[in-house]
């Protein structure tokens, strides 16, 4: 592994991997990667908060091993589950002879049993340090949440029918949220914290150049500023970088080098979401081309 | 005082400097950010001052509320020149504690009692007594029953309490098998699941946001319904608690029974909440949109305790709680005046209010309010 000395290899680093950084956050992942200490990224949703992610594990050349939250996830999707169906049928091979009870359950709950979920994966990688994202953890419960506690602190599961495992290498952990609930104290004093914004005009045209370098330099200057004034209005869902990359490859793709009345018309259900929305920007009057 | 940057002799003793000062002024800074900070500024951080900013910033925040007192920390801390001092002094005051001295008298009924004094003061009251305060208008309660009422208020929402969160045990009867379980067991009877055993229902955890008029018109029920909403709170624990007259304040982190006063001292201090006209649709809009994408998921259940006396536009409340219901399970409004013998809802605000709320219920008396656990509990 390359060694990051320094906040701006890092940058230089991404922006080699099509992902535009700046200066704040590519410091929260340089201390991420120095004090191995988990990093909680906030933002609006689509501004590249997973992505971090997975250009971090590119960078890194390592695994990436995602976990997404939603409410309900549990122990057993989360972090392992044992082999029901191996396990009866080895009980069932073993029947007549003479294990004890007590070794015929040493047995069927080893390693060979278990099943592996994103969590245990992430700390048992045998080569090297993953990368673990975990994603949208505003969505899963409380209780998950306070189950996390000890593998971001201390790096290890407990197992009750094995022990505790102790990571062989530390994974670097990305977790991400949209703020849709507020996360408990206790995790985020775990953590690493950085707030991922929506970016200004400058940055927002340099990322949409970096994923469609085919651009056209007008295309590009109009679709950006549209979009930037799309979000001084109050929308019921405001257009991330994702919306604005993809709108101008809608744009593209119909094979226009502006946007005019008739693109803008056409195309505007990629960007907006919601028919309020797409009201409300009518009549404000913006995108009439005269 | 804190000391300053200036005042401190190596970069060592300035970062941990910081790490107090930070802390001092509400930032959750403990001994491990501290560390954190002194093991990552090192080489390339410490030569330039953007970087060295940034990195802190990520140790040291966890919200992007943090984040903007952490901007202007910073800057008061590191850049800072002595001869400021003698100005800066008074201007640097602690952030978010609340003075004890704050005047309480316009905390409602003027009740500032600890809970020892209430305690100590009638814990007998007869049957009947119970009974009768149990259906007296909040209002309509003269000095004498105030002490005796609160008591039961405290006994008898505590095991409302109760009695939601056992009614949620009982009912784990015919959940999914528990594999895990099940297997282990069947290993004495080689291999034969004889014994099953099912995984409980998960609790599900029904969220509920309440919104309490502190208004002027509001002042005799308040104390009360705030108690109810404190305990609603042992119940649910994900409870969102918002107080509003002309503006609304979010009250949840301050929710707890024996920090009731602080909350009271805290509200009345914004004296504008207590006198002056109510703006409902305003408040209600303000939380819809301010609040509502962090609280409004998950449907949850949204509480308003009103009178619906408006001094706003009605119309506005309409709309907003439109906005509200749209994203909550079951709207449920609660409202003193419905107490009252021939009241209609007629006021604007709660004419303009009623297409949109799935219960309507009074909560004059400890008797309505609880009867809410019945509409809770098979939320």
């Amino acid at each position: 592994m390359q060694a990051f000395e320094h906040p701006d290899v890092i940058i230089q680093a991404l922006a080699e991997r099509n992902y535009v950084a700046d200066e704040e956050l590519a410091t929260a992942l340089f201390l991420l990667l120095k004090l191995q200490k988990p990093l909680l990224l906030e933002g609006p949703p689509g501004v590249g908060k997973t992505e971090t992610a997975l250009v971090l594990s590119e960078l890194l050349d390592t695994e990436l091993i995602r976990l997404q939250c939603y409410e309900g996830l549990d122990v057993n999707a989360a972090v392992y589950e044992w082999n029901y169906q191996k396990q009866l049928l080895s009980i069932k091979l073993q029947e007549g002879s003479d294990r004890s009870i007590q070794e015929k359950e040493k047995h069927i709950f080893n390693h060979d049993y278990l099943l592996k979920r994103p969590l245990l994966q992430s700390i048992t990688a045998e080569t090297k340090s993953p990368v673990l994202l975990i994603d949208e953890l505003d969505r899963s419960d409380e209780e998950f949440e306070a189950y996390l506690l000890e593998l971001l602190s201390a790096f290890q599961v407990s197992i009750p029918e094995m022990g505790t495992l102790k990571a062989t290498h530390k994974p670097y952990v990305v977790l991400t949220s949209n703020r849709t609930r507020e996360l408990s104290d206790a995790l985020k004093r775990r953590c690493l914290y950085h707030w991922i914004d929506y970016p200004d005009l400058a940055k927002e045209m340099a990322i949409v150049k970096k994923r469609l370098p085919d651009i056209e330099p007008q295309l590009l200057e109009q679709v950006v500023a549209f979009v930037q004034k799309f979000r001084l209005l109050k929308l019921s869902k405001m257009p991330g970088v994702s919306e604005t990359i993809d709108w101008a490859e809608s744009l593209m793709a119909l094979g226009y080098r502006e946007v005019n009345d008739r693109a803008f018309e056409q195309t505007l259900g990629s960007i907006l979401k919601s028919a309020e929305d797409i009201r409300q920007v009518r009549s404000e009057g913006i995108g009439a081309f005269s | 005082m804190k000391k300053q940057a200036f005042e401190t002799k190596s970069i060592t003793e300035s970062i941990v400097a910081f790490s107090q000062f930070a802390r001092s002024h509400g930032l959750n800074v403990g001994i491990q950010e501290t560390q954190d900070a002194l093991q990552s500024v090192s080489g390339a951080l410490l030569t330039n001052a953007a970087l060295f900013k940034n990195a802190l910033k990520t140790i040291f925040c966890a919200s992007p509320e943090d984040r903007r007192l952490f901007d202007r920390l910073f800057v008061l801390f590191w850049e800072t020149n002595p001869t400021d001092l003698v100005v800066r002094k008074n201007k640097t005051t602690v952030q978010g504690a609340v003075e004890k001295k704050a005047n309480p008298s316009i905390v409602m009924l003027g009740r500032g009692k600890t809970d020892e004094d209430a305690e100590a003061g009638k814990n007998v009251s007869g049957a009947n007594e119970t009974e009768r305060l149990k259906t007296t208008d909040f209002s309509k309660i003269g000095e004498i029953d105030a002490d005796p009422l609160e008591t039961i208020a405290r006994k008898l929402f505590k095991e409302m309490a109760v009695r939601l969160r056992r009614r949620r045990k009982e009912t784990r009867r015919n959940g999914p098998i528990n594999l895990r379980r099940t297997i282990r067991r069947s290993l004495s009877y080689g291999g034969e699941p004889i014994d099953l055993f099912r995984k409980a229902h998960r609790p599900k955890k029904q969220r509920l946001i309440v919104l309490l008029d502190v208004s002027g018109s509001m002042d005799k029920y308040s104390f009360y319904l705030l108690r109810f909403v404190c305990a609603l709170r042992e119940h649910f624990r994900q409870l969102e608690a918002f107080v509003f007259s002309t503006s609304l304040i979010r009250i949840s982190k301050l929710l707890q029974p024996n920090r009731l006063e602080l909350v009271l001292t805290t509200i009345s201090r914004q004296a504008d909440n207590w006198s002056g006209g109510t703006k409902i649709g305003a408040c209600l809009e303000t939380f819809a949109e301010q609040y509502g994408k962090q609280t409004l998921n998950g449907s949850p259940i949204v509480l308003i305790l009103s009178d619906g006396l408006d001094t706003g536009d009605p119309n506005l409340v309409g709309e907003a709680l439109f906005k509200i219901q749209k994203r909550a399970k079951k709207v449920i409004w609660l409202n003193p005046l419905k107490g009252m013998k021939g009241y209609e809802p007629l006021a604007g605000g709660m004419q303009a209010a009623l297409p949109w709320i799935d219960v309507f219920q009074s909560a004059h008396n400890l008797e309505s309010l609880l009867e809410l656990e019945n509409i809770l509990s098979d939320a």
